[in-house]
Protein backbone atom coordinates (compact mmCIF):
# COMPACT_ATOMS: atom_id res chain seq x y z
CA UNK A 1 0.00 0.00 0.00
CA UNK A 2 2.99 2.20 0.60
CA UNK A 3 4.90 1.74 -2.08
CA UNK A 4 1.75 2.34 -4.11
CA UNK A 5 1.02 5.25 -2.57
CA UNK A 6 5.02 5.95 -3.51
CA UNK A 7 4.76 5.47 -6.95
CA UNK A 8 1.73 7.82 -7.74
CA UNK A 9 3.67 10.29 -5.29
CA UNK A 10 6.44 10.15 -8.08
CA UNK A 11 3.73 10.64 -10.95
CA UNK A 12 2.41 13.26 -9.07
CA UNK A 13 6.25 14.93 -8.13
CA UNK A 14 7.12 14.79 -11.98
CA UNK A 15 4.72 16.33 -13.49
CA UNK A 16 4.77 19.11 -10.77
CA UNK A 17 8.80 19.61 -11.28
CA UNK A 18 7.96 19.56 -14.97
CA UNK A 19 5.05 22.86 -14.11
CA UNK A 20 8.21 24.54 -13.09
CA UNK A 21 9.83 24.75 -15.82
CA UNK A 22 7.13 26.58 -17.92
CA UNK A 23 7.36 29.60 -15.73
CA UNK A 24 7.16 31.29 -19.37
CA UNK A 25 3.48 29.89 -19.12
CA UNK A 26 2.67 30.84 -15.91
CA UNK A 27 3.57 34.07 -16.48
CA UNK A 28 1.22 33.82 -19.77
CA UNK A 29 -1.28 32.46 -17.76
CA UNK A 30 -1.41 34.94 -15.17
CA UNK A 31 -1.43 37.81 -17.32
CA UNK A 32 -4.31 36.01 -19.09
CA UNK A 33 -6.09 35.98 -15.43
CA UNK A 34 -5.15 39.36 -14.40
CA UNK A 35 -6.29 41.19 -17.58
CA UNK A 36 -9.84 39.72 -17.06
CA UNK A 37 -9.61 41.72 -13.27
CA UNK A 38 -7.99 44.72 -13.37
CA UNK A 39 -8.79 45.59 -17.31
CA UNK A 40 -12.10 44.18 -17.65
CA UNK A 41 -13.68 44.14 -14.37
CA UNK A 42 -12.00 47.54 -13.79
CA UNK A 43 -13.66 48.99 -17.35
CA UNK A 44 -16.84 47.59 -17.20
CA UNK A 45 -17.15 48.73 -13.22
CA UNK A 46 -17.86 51.58 -14.83
CA UNK A 47 -21.04 51.00 -17.03
CA UNK A 48 -22.19 48.19 -14.80
CA UNK A 49 -25.74 48.47 -13.43
CA UNK A 50 -25.55 49.73 -9.84
CA UNK A 51 -28.95 48.09 -8.92
CA UNK A 52 -27.07 44.56 -9.41
CA UNK A 53 -23.69 45.10 -8.46
CA UNK A 54 -22.12 47.41 -6.17
CA UNK A 55 -18.16 46.53 -6.97
CA UNK A 56 -18.23 44.72 -10.23
CA UNK A 57 -14.25 44.56 -9.64
CA UNK A 58 -14.88 42.44 -6.44
CA UNK A 59 -17.95 40.50 -7.99
CA UNK A 60 -15.72 38.89 -10.44
CA UNK A 61 -12.55 38.32 -8.54
CA UNK A 62 -13.96 34.75 -6.93
CA UNK A 63 -15.09 33.84 -10.13
CA UNK A 64 -12.00 34.42 -12.07
CA UNK A 65 -10.06 32.96 -9.03
CA UNK A 66 -12.16 29.64 -9.99
CA UNK A 67 -11.97 30.14 -13.59
CA UNK A 68 -8.18 30.53 -12.65
CA UNK A 69 -7.84 26.65 -11.97
CA UNK A 70 -8.90 25.69 -15.33
CA UNK A 71 -5.74 26.55 -17.47
CA UNK A 72 -3.29 25.32 -14.90
CA UNK A 73 -4.76 22.64 -14.57
CA UNK A 74 -5.43 22.11 -18.09
CA UNK A 75 -1.81 22.58 -18.89
CA UNK A 76 -1.38 18.36 -17.57
CA UNK A 77 -4.09 17.93 -20.68
CA UNK A 78 -1.52 19.74 -22.75
CA UNK A 79 1.13 17.77 -21.95
CA UNK A 80 -0.80 14.03 -21.96
CA UNK A 81 -2.07 15.01 -25.56
CA UNK A 82 1.99 16.01 -26.59
CA UNK A 83 2.66 12.57 -25.70
CA UNK A 84 0.28 10.79 -26.88
CA UNK A 85 1.09 12.20 -30.66
CA UNK A 86 4.64 11.53 -30.26
CA UNK A 87 4.37 8.09 -28.53
CA UNK A 88 5.97 8.93 -25.42
CA UNK A 89 2.77 6.83 -23.30
CA UNK A 90 5.60 3.22 -24.45
CA UNK A 91 8.38 5.00 -22.07
CA UNK A 92 5.79 5.59 -19.49
CA UNK A 93 4.33 2.35 -20.07
CA UNK A 94 7.97 0.45 -19.16
CA UNK A 95 8.34 2.14 -15.92
CA UNK A 96 7.86 -0.14 -12.40
CA UNK A 97 4.25 1.43 -12.17
CA UNK A 98 0.66 0.13 -12.64
CA UNK A 99 -1.36 1.85 -15.19
CA UNK A 100 -3.86 2.86 -12.13
CA UNK A 101 -1.01 4.79 -11.00
CA UNK A 102 -0.01 6.79 -13.50
CA UNK A 103 -3.75 7.47 -14.20
CA UNK A 104 -4.10 8.97 -10.94
CA UNK A 105 -0.78 10.08 -10.52
CA UNK A 106 -1.31 12.43 -13.64
CA UNK A 107 -4.99 13.60 -12.32
CA UNK A 108 -3.45 14.72 -9.23
CA UNK A 109 -0.62 16.27 -10.86
CA UNK A 110 -2.50 18.67 -12.90
CA UNK A 111 -4.67 19.38 -9.57
CA UNK A 112 -1.76 20.12 -7.78
CA UNK A 113 -0.64 22.64 -10.24
CA UNK A 114 -3.92 24.09 -10.50
CA UNK A 115 -4.01 24.74 -6.80
CA UNK A 116 -0.29 25.93 -6.61
CA UNK A 117 -1.30 28.35 -8.99
CA UNK A 118 -4.66 29.77 -7.68
CA UNK A 119 -2.79 30.12 -4.28
CA UNK A 120 -1.98 33.67 -5.06
CA UNK A 121 -5.39 34.72 -6.62
CA UNK A 122 -6.31 33.07 -3.35
CA UNK A 123 -4.41 35.85 -1.31
CA UNK A 124 -5.45 38.36 -3.72
CA UNK A 125 -8.94 37.81 -2.53
CA UNK A 126 -7.92 38.30 0.84
CA UNK A 127 -6.72 41.35 -0.12
CA UNK A 128 -9.32 42.95 -1.95
CA UNK A 129 -11.76 41.93 0.48
CA UNK A 130 -9.68 42.96 3.54
CA UNK A 131 -11.00 40.03 5.24
CA UNK A 132 -9.74 36.57 6.58
CA UNK A 133 -12.76 34.16 6.61
CA UNK A 134 -12.99 31.56 9.53
CA UNK A 135 -11.53 28.72 10.01
CA UNK A 136 -14.38 26.51 9.08
CA UNK A 137 -15.03 28.85 5.76
CA UNK A 138 -11.43 28.40 5.00
CA UNK A 139 -11.26 25.01 5.42
CA UNK A 140 -14.70 24.76 3.03
CA UNK A 141 -12.62 26.88 0.42
CA UNK A 142 -9.30 24.54 0.13
CA UNK A 143 -11.49 21.54 -0.13
CA UNK A 144 -13.57 23.11 -3.06
CA UNK A 145 -10.36 24.18 -4.67
CA UNK A 146 -9.16 20.77 -4.28
CA UNK A 147 -12.13 19.05 -6.18
CA UNK A 148 -12.73 21.64 -8.77
CA UNK A 149 -9.21 21.66 -9.82
CA UNK A 150 -9.02 17.53 -9.80
CA UNK A 151 -12.54 18.56 -12.04
CA UNK A 152 -10.19 20.44 -14.34
CA UNK A 153 -7.82 18.33 -14.36
CA UNK A 154 -9.50 15.30 -15.04
CA UNK A 155 -11.47 16.61 -17.78
CA UNK A 156 -8.10 18.42 -19.18
CA UNK A 157 -7.14 14.55 -20.11
CA UNK A 158 -10.24 13.31 -20.95
CA UNK A 159 -10.25 15.80 -23.88
CA UNK A 160 -6.70 15.16 -24.69
CA UNK A 161 -6.60 11.34 -25.34
CA UNK A 162 -10.24 11.58 -26.87
CA UNK A 163 -8.71 14.41 -29.64
CA UNK A 164 -5.10 13.82 -30.95
CA UNK A 165 -4.67 16.46 -32.92
CA UNK A 166 -3.42 19.40 -32.10
CA UNK A 167 -5.38 21.99 -32.81
CA UNK A 168 -8.16 20.59 -32.59
CA UNK A 169 -7.15 20.00 -29.29
CA UNK A 170 -6.64 24.02 -28.76
CA UNK A 171 -9.72 24.36 -30.32
CA UNK A 172 -11.84 21.90 -27.73
CA UNK A 173 -9.99 23.51 -24.89
CA UNK A 174 -11.08 26.94 -25.62
CA UNK A 175 -14.79 25.52 -26.51
CA UNK A 176 -14.59 24.02 -22.87
CA UNK A 177 -12.72 27.33 -21.87
CA UNK A 178 -15.68 29.35 -23.36
CA UNK A 179 -18.75 26.54 -22.12
CA UNK A 180 -17.30 26.55 -18.67
CA UNK A 181 -17.01 30.19 -18.49
CA UNK A 182 -19.83 31.46 -20.67
CA UNK A 183 -22.26 29.12 -18.79
CA UNK A 184 -21.64 30.11 -15.27
CA UNK A 185 -22.17 32.91 -12.98
CA UNK A 186 -18.39 34.37 -13.34
CA UNK A 187 -19.34 37.38 -15.25
CA UNK A 188 -23.05 37.56 -13.78
CA UNK A 189 -25.09 37.60 -10.58
CA UNK A 190 -27.46 34.62 -10.27
CA UNK A 191 -30.99 37.13 -9.51
CA UNK A 192 -30.11 37.90 -13.34
CA UNK A 193 -29.43 34.29 -14.82
CA UNK A 194 -32.84 33.80 -13.16
CA UNK A 195 -34.95 36.64 -13.92
CA UNK A 196 -33.92 36.75 -18.04
CA UNK A 197 -33.26 32.72 -18.67
CA UNK A 198 -35.37 29.76 -18.36
CA UNK A 199 -35.46 27.73 -15.24
CA UNK A 200 -33.65 24.92 -17.14
CA UNK A 201 -30.71 27.15 -18.32
CA UNK A 202 -30.64 28.67 -14.54
CA UNK A 203 -30.51 25.14 -13.44
CA UNK A 204 -27.85 24.30 -15.61
CA UNK A 205 -25.90 27.28 -15.05
CA UNK A 206 -25.66 27.36 -11.27
CA UNK A 207 -24.77 23.74 -11.44
CA UNK A 208 -22.03 24.46 -13.72
CA UNK A 209 -18.72 23.66 -11.60
CA UNK A 210 -17.01 26.71 -11.98
CA UNK A 211 -20.37 28.38 -11.08
CA UNK A 212 -20.81 26.08 -7.46
CA UNK A 213 -16.86 26.92 -6.91
CA UNK A 214 -17.56 30.68 -7.59
CA UNK A 215 -20.79 30.71 -5.49
CA UNK A 216 -19.06 29.25 -2.38
CA UNK A 217 -16.19 31.62 -2.70
CA UNK A 218 -18.88 34.92 -3.00
CA UNK A 219 -20.50 33.25 0.48
CA UNK A 220 -17.11 32.70 1.53
CA UNK A 221 -16.20 36.34 1.19
CA UNK A 222 -19.92 37.62 1.87
CA UNK A 223 -20.59 38.94 -1.54
CA UNK A 224 -23.03 36.91 -1.93
CA UNK A 225 -25.61 34.71 0.55
CA UNK A 226 -26.39 31.15 -0.14
CA UNK A 227 -29.02 28.98 1.02
CA UNK A 228 -26.99 26.19 1.91
CA UNK A 229 -23.37 25.64 1.52
CA UNK A 230 -23.50 22.20 2.18
CA UNK A 231 -25.34 21.48 -0.81
CA UNK A 232 -22.94 23.16 -3.07
CA UNK A 233 -20.39 21.01 -1.46
CA UNK A 234 -22.02 18.16 -2.09
CA UNK A 235 -22.31 18.92 -6.14
CA UNK A 236 -19.03 19.91 -5.63
CA UNK A 237 -17.93 16.10 -4.72
CA UNK A 238 -20.30 14.42 -7.23
CA UNK A 239 -18.91 17.18 -10.27
CA UNK A 240 -15.33 15.97 -8.57
CA UNK A 241 -16.14 12.05 -8.79
CA UNK A 242 -18.12 12.02 -12.55
CA UNK A 243 -14.77 13.81 -13.68
CA UNK A 244 -12.36 12.00 -11.84
CA UNK A 245 -13.91 8.17 -13.09
CA UNK A 246 -14.31 9.60 -16.78
CA UNK A 247 -10.46 11.21 -16.74
CA UNK A 248 -9.16 7.83 -15.09
CA UNK A 249 -11.07 6.05 -17.67
CA UNK A 250 -9.98 8.00 -20.80
CA UNK A 251 -6.14 8.14 -19.70
CA UNK A 252 -6.21 4.22 -19.08
CA UNK A 253 -8.14 3.27 -22.59
CA UNK A 254 -5.05 5.76 -23.97
CA UNK A 255 -2.15 3.42 -22.33
CA UNK A 256 -3.87 0.22 -23.44
CA UNK A 257 -4.17 1.54 -26.89
CA UNK B 1 5.73 37.28 -63.70
CA UNK B 2 3.09 34.51 -64.72
CA UNK B 3 4.77 32.02 -63.11
CA UNK B 4 4.68 34.09 -59.84
CA UNK B 5 0.80 34.78 -59.98
CA UNK B 6 0.04 30.72 -60.95
CA UNK B 7 2.16 30.36 -58.23
CA UNK B 8 0.82 32.83 -55.30
CA UNK B 9 -2.76 31.26 -56.76
CA UNK B 10 -1.24 27.81 -55.93
CA UNK B 11 -0.18 28.48 -52.76
CA UNK B 12 -3.24 30.86 -51.83
CA UNK B 13 -5.75 27.90 -52.98
CA UNK B 14 -3.49 25.60 -50.71
CA UNK B 15 -5.06 27.07 -47.41
CA UNK B 16 -8.16 27.90 -48.83
CA UNK B 17 -9.13 24.26 -49.53
CA UNK B 18 -7.71 23.34 -45.91
CA UNK B 19 -11.40 25.10 -44.85
CA UNK B 20 -13.18 22.09 -46.09
CA UNK B 21 -11.29 19.88 -43.51
CA UNK B 22 -12.23 21.43 -40.68
CA UNK B 23 -15.80 20.92 -40.64
CA UNK B 24 -15.80 20.12 -36.73
CA UNK B 25 -13.95 22.92 -36.07
CA UNK B 26 -15.67 25.43 -37.40
CA UNK B 27 -19.12 23.75 -35.80
CA UNK B 28 -17.59 24.35 -32.86
CA UNK B 29 -17.07 27.45 -33.26
CA UNK B 30 -20.20 28.27 -34.54
CA UNK B 31 -21.99 26.13 -31.71
CA UNK B 32 -19.57 28.87 -29.23
CA UNK B 33 -20.50 31.85 -30.98
CA UNK B 34 -23.90 31.05 -30.67
CA UNK B 35 -23.63 30.31 -26.77
CA UNK B 36 -21.11 34.09 -26.92
CA UNK B 37 -24.45 35.91 -28.43
CA UNK B 38 -26.92 33.96 -26.54
CA UNK B 39 -25.54 33.89 -23.02
CA UNK B 40 -23.09 36.10 -22.72
CA UNK B 41 -23.80 39.00 -24.49
CA UNK B 42 -27.55 38.72 -23.45
CA UNK B 43 -27.44 38.35 -20.07
CA UNK B 44 -24.52 41.48 -19.84
CA UNK B 45 -26.70 43.71 -21.85
CA UNK B 46 -28.92 42.73 -19.29
CA UNK B 47 -26.15 44.05 -16.44
CA UNK B 48 -25.28 47.22 -18.42
CA UNK B 49 -26.10 50.30 -19.91
CA UNK B 50 -24.52 52.45 -22.36
CA UNK B 51 -27.79 54.49 -23.43
CA UNK B 52 -26.82 57.19 -19.98
CA UNK B 53 -24.39 58.53 -23.31
CA UNK B 54 -26.72 59.45 -25.41
CA UNK B 55 -27.59 56.63 -28.06
CA UNK B 56 -31.16 56.44 -29.44
CA UNK B 57 -32.47 53.04 -29.82
CA UNK B 58 -29.06 50.78 -29.75
CA UNK B 59 -28.65 49.20 -26.61
CA UNK B 60 -25.18 47.78 -25.69
CA UNK B 61 -26.41 43.92 -27.33
CA UNK B 62 -26.21 45.65 -30.50
CA UNK B 63 -23.36 46.97 -29.56
CA UNK B 64 -21.03 44.39 -28.47
CA UNK B 65 -22.52 41.98 -30.98
CA UNK B 66 -19.74 43.49 -34.15
CA UNK B 67 -17.03 43.51 -31.09
CA UNK B 68 -18.07 39.47 -30.42
CA UNK B 69 -17.93 39.24 -34.30
CA UNK B 70 -14.64 40.86 -34.51
CA UNK B 71 -12.96 39.27 -31.43
CA UNK B 72 -13.75 35.98 -33.34
CA UNK B 73 -12.54 37.24 -36.28
CA UNK B 74 -9.45 37.71 -34.70
CA UNK B 75 -9.18 34.86 -33.08
CA UNK B 76 -9.42 32.57 -35.79
CA UNK B 77 -6.87 34.57 -37.73
CA UNK B 78 -4.18 34.11 -35.25
CA UNK B 79 -5.45 30.22 -35.06
CA UNK B 80 -3.84 30.11 -38.40
CA UNK B 81 -0.48 30.26 -35.87
CA UNK B 82 -1.61 26.84 -34.60
CA UNK B 83 -1.72 25.06 -37.99
CA UNK B 84 1.63 26.44 -39.23
CA UNK B 85 3.32 24.86 -35.87
CA UNK B 86 1.47 21.76 -36.84
CA UNK B 87 2.41 22.47 -40.08
CA UNK B 88 6.44 22.71 -38.53
CA UNK B 89 5.78 20.09 -36.40
CA UNK B 90 5.29 17.53 -39.28
CA UNK B 91 7.62 19.33 -41.83
CA UNK B 92 5.52 20.91 -44.08
CA UNK B 93 7.03 23.83 -43.72
CA UNK B 94 10.41 22.98 -44.70
CA UNK B 95 8.58 21.02 -47.63
CA UNK B 96 7.02 24.16 -48.60
CA UNK B 97 10.88 26.75 -48.37
CA UNK B 98 12.01 23.46 -50.81
CA UNK B 99 9.49 24.08 -53.68
CA UNK B 100 10.20 25.97 -56.94
CA UNK B 101 8.66 28.64 -55.80
CA UNK B 102 9.65 32.18 -54.27
CA UNK B 103 9.87 33.05 -50.76
CA UNK B 104 7.82 36.59 -51.17
CA UNK B 105 5.42 34.39 -52.96
CA UNK B 106 5.13 31.80 -50.74
CA UNK B 107 4.72 34.55 -48.09
CA UNK B 108 2.23 36.24 -49.28
CA UNK B 109 0.58 33.25 -50.64
CA UNK B 110 0.24 32.12 -47.11
CA UNK B 111 -1.62 34.93 -45.87
CA UNK B 112 -3.58 36.06 -48.20
CA UNK B 113 -4.85 32.77 -48.01
CA UNK B 114 -4.64 32.51 -44.70
CA UNK B 115 -6.65 35.18 -44.45
CA UNK B 116 -9.29 34.09 -46.94
CA UNK B 117 -9.56 30.46 -45.20
CA UNK B 118 -10.06 32.68 -41.81
CA UNK B 119 -12.68 35.16 -43.12
CA UNK B 120 -14.84 32.00 -44.59
CA UNK B 121 -14.45 30.53 -41.51
CA UNK B 122 -16.38 33.04 -39.61
CA UNK B 123 -18.60 34.09 -42.33
CA UNK B 124 -21.80 32.47 -40.81
CA UNK B 125 -21.10 33.82 -37.67
CA UNK B 126 -21.18 37.40 -39.70
CA UNK B 127 -24.32 36.35 -41.87
CA UNK B 128 -25.51 35.20 -37.86
CA UNK B 129 -25.36 38.70 -36.38
CA UNK B 130 -26.28 40.61 -39.07
CA UNK B 131 -29.53 38.65 -39.52
CA UNK B 132 -29.95 39.40 -35.76
CA UNK B 133 -29.79 42.95 -36.19
CA UNK B 134 -32.05 42.64 -39.48
CA UNK B 135 -29.45 44.39 -42.26
CA UNK B 136 -30.03 43.58 -45.28
CA UNK B 137 -28.31 46.53 -47.30
CA UNK B 138 -25.92 44.65 -50.26
CA UNK B 139 -23.68 47.21 -50.38
CA UNK B 140 -23.48 47.72 -46.65
CA UNK B 141 -22.47 43.98 -46.21
CA UNK B 142 -20.71 43.77 -49.16
CA UNK B 143 -17.96 46.84 -47.89
CA UNK B 144 -17.90 44.77 -44.17
CA UNK B 145 -16.66 41.54 -45.90
CA UNK B 146 -14.38 43.09 -47.79
CA UNK B 147 -12.76 45.20 -44.70
CA UNK B 148 -13.21 41.67 -42.61
CA UNK B 149 -11.17 40.10 -45.39
CA UNK B 150 -8.31 43.19 -45.25
CA UNK B 151 -8.19 42.46 -41.43
CA UNK B 152 -8.32 38.65 -41.54
CA UNK B 153 -5.55 38.80 -43.88
CA UNK B 154 -2.95 41.43 -41.45
CA UNK B 155 -3.61 39.23 -38.35
CA UNK B 156 -2.74 36.30 -40.16
CA UNK B 157 0.47 38.14 -41.23
CA UNK B 158 0.99 38.87 -37.54
CA UNK B 159 0.57 35.16 -36.48
CA UNK B 160 2.67 34.26 -39.26
CA UNK B 161 5.66 36.46 -38.14
CA UNK B 162 5.05 35.42 -34.47
CA UNK B 163 5.25 31.66 -35.50
CA UNK B 164 8.26 31.47 -37.63
CA UNK B 165 10.13 34.13 -35.25
CA UNK B 166 9.61 32.11 -31.98
CA UNK B 167 9.78 28.13 -33.96
CA UNK B 168 8.61 27.04 -30.62
CA UNK B 169 5.11 25.27 -29.99
CA UNK B 170 4.63 26.38 -26.33
CA UNK B 171 6.39 29.98 -26.92
CA UNK B 172 3.64 30.30 -29.63
CA UNK B 173 0.62 28.67 -27.25
CA UNK B 174 1.50 31.18 -24.69
CA UNK B 175 2.40 34.66 -26.55
CA UNK B 176 -1.26 33.80 -28.78
CA UNK B 177 -2.95 33.29 -25.08
CA UNK B 178 -1.23 36.79 -23.40
CA UNK B 179 -1.77 38.68 -26.93
CA UNK B 180 -5.24 37.29 -27.54
CA UNK B 181 -6.00 38.78 -23.76
CA UNK B 182 -4.47 41.85 -23.50
CA UNK B 183 -5.63 42.82 -27.43
CA UNK B 184 -9.24 41.42 -26.44
CA UNK B 185 -9.70 43.59 -23.23
CA UNK B 186 -7.53 46.85 -24.45
CA UNK B 187 -10.06 47.25 -27.55
CA UNK B 188 -13.41 49.03 -27.93
CA UNK B 189 -14.87 45.07 -27.81
CA UNK B 190 -17.07 44.92 -24.61
CA UNK B 191 -16.52 48.61 -23.58
CA UNK B 192 -17.18 52.20 -25.72
CA UNK B 193 -14.12 53.93 -25.75
CA UNK B 194 -15.26 56.81 -23.98
CA UNK B 195 -15.99 54.84 -20.60
CA UNK B 196 -12.08 53.87 -20.84
CA UNK B 197 -11.31 57.57 -20.17
CA UNK B 198 -10.82 57.10 -16.98
CA UNK B 199 -7.93 55.21 -17.52
CA UNK B 200 -5.76 57.24 -19.29
CA UNK B 201 -3.51 54.17 -20.61
CA UNK B 202 -6.17 51.84 -21.17
CA UNK B 203 -7.71 54.43 -23.24
CA UNK B 204 -4.82 55.44 -25.89
CA UNK B 205 -4.22 51.39 -25.75
CA UNK B 206 -7.65 50.70 -27.00
CA UNK B 207 -7.79 53.35 -29.18
CA UNK B 208 -4.56 52.36 -31.55
CA UNK B 209 -5.72 48.70 -31.16
CA UNK B 210 -6.56 47.13 -34.28
CA UNK B 211 -9.12 45.46 -32.60
CA UNK B 212 -11.04 48.46 -31.72
CA UNK B 213 -10.58 49.90 -35.30
CA UNK B 214 -12.35 47.04 -36.94
CA UNK B 215 -14.75 46.63 -34.31
CA UNK B 216 -15.36 50.46 -34.68
CA UNK B 217 -15.79 50.34 -38.25
CA UNK B 218 -18.37 47.84 -38.32
CA UNK B 219 -20.17 49.63 -35.63
CA UNK B 220 -19.90 52.80 -37.73
CA UNK B 221 -20.69 51.01 -41.08
CA UNK B 222 -24.38 49.99 -39.83
CA UNK B 223 -25.24 52.73 -36.83
CA UNK B 224 -23.29 55.79 -37.34
CA UNK B 225 -26.08 57.72 -36.57
CA UNK B 226 -26.60 55.44 -33.47
CA UNK B 227 -23.24 55.25 -32.14
CA UNK B 228 -21.04 58.03 -33.21
CA UNK B 229 -20.79 59.10 -29.66
CA UNK B 230 -18.82 55.99 -28.87
CA UNK B 231 -16.90 55.83 -32.64
CA UNK B 232 -13.32 58.02 -32.09
CA UNK B 233 -12.83 58.54 -35.38
CA UNK B 234 -14.14 58.94 -38.85
CA UNK B 235 -15.10 55.72 -40.85
CA UNK B 236 -12.45 56.30 -43.77
CA UNK B 237 -10.06 56.90 -41.35
CA UNK B 238 -11.07 53.37 -39.48
CA UNK B 239 -11.14 51.73 -42.94
CA UNK B 240 -8.07 53.39 -44.08
CA UNK B 241 -6.12 51.67 -40.75
CA UNK B 242 -7.25 48.39 -41.43
CA UNK B 243 -5.64 48.48 -44.93
CA UNK B 244 -2.75 49.93 -43.83
CA UNK B 245 -2.74 47.21 -40.92
CA UNK B 246 -3.51 44.57 -43.69
CA UNK B 247 -0.43 45.37 -45.78
CA UNK B 248 2.05 46.43 -43.72
CA UNK B 249 1.80 42.95 -41.58
CA UNK B 250 1.39 41.09 -45.17
CA UNK B 251 5.00 42.88 -46.25
CA UNK B 252 6.27 42.27 -42.29
CA UNK B 253 5.64 38.67 -43.04
CA UNK B 254 6.90 39.03 -46.50
CA UNK B 255 10.44 40.52 -45.73
CA UNK B 256 10.59 38.33 -42.53
CA UNK B 257 10.23 34.95 -44.29
CA UNK B 258 12.54 35.84 -47.39
CA UNK B 259 15.31 36.95 -45.30
CA UNK B 260 15.58 35.08 -42.08
CA UNK B 261 13.31 32.23 -42.14
CA UNK B 262 15.12 28.36 -42.68
CA UNK B 263 13.89 25.10 -42.44
CA UNK B 264 14.45 23.16 -38.55
CA UNK B 265 15.41 24.23 -35.37
CA UNK B 266 11.66 23.73 -34.25
CA UNK B 267 11.33 23.50 -30.45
Amino acid sequence: MRSYARGIQIVVMRDLDRFWKYKWWLAGLITMNLTDLFIFALIFNGIVNRAYIDNYLLFIAPGITAIATFASAFSIGREVGVEVRRGYTQYLLSLPLTRFQLSIGRILGGALRGLIYQIPFIALLLILYWSIPSIEKFSIMIATSVMLTISMSSLSITISTAVRSFDLQATMRSFTYFVLFFFSNVFYPDALIRKYFPEILYIIISNNPVSIATSIYRWIFGVMPVEDPLILVIKMIIWCLVFFILGSFFYLRNLMA
Amino acid sequence: MREDLRALLLVTLWDVRKVARYKVFLLMRFAWFIVQVSVFAVLISYLVTIRSLGTSGIGYYEYYLFGAYTALLFSISMFRGYEIAEEFEEGIIEYQLSLPIKRRILAIGRTIGGGIASFIYTLPMMLFILLLLGITNPVLIAIAVLSALAFSIGIVGLAINIVFGLKSGDKTDILFGVVDALLVRLSTIFYPLPFLSVFPPYFYAAMYNPLSNMADFLRALFFFQDLKIFIHAPPENLVSYIVGLSVGLSILAMLFIERRVEGGGWK
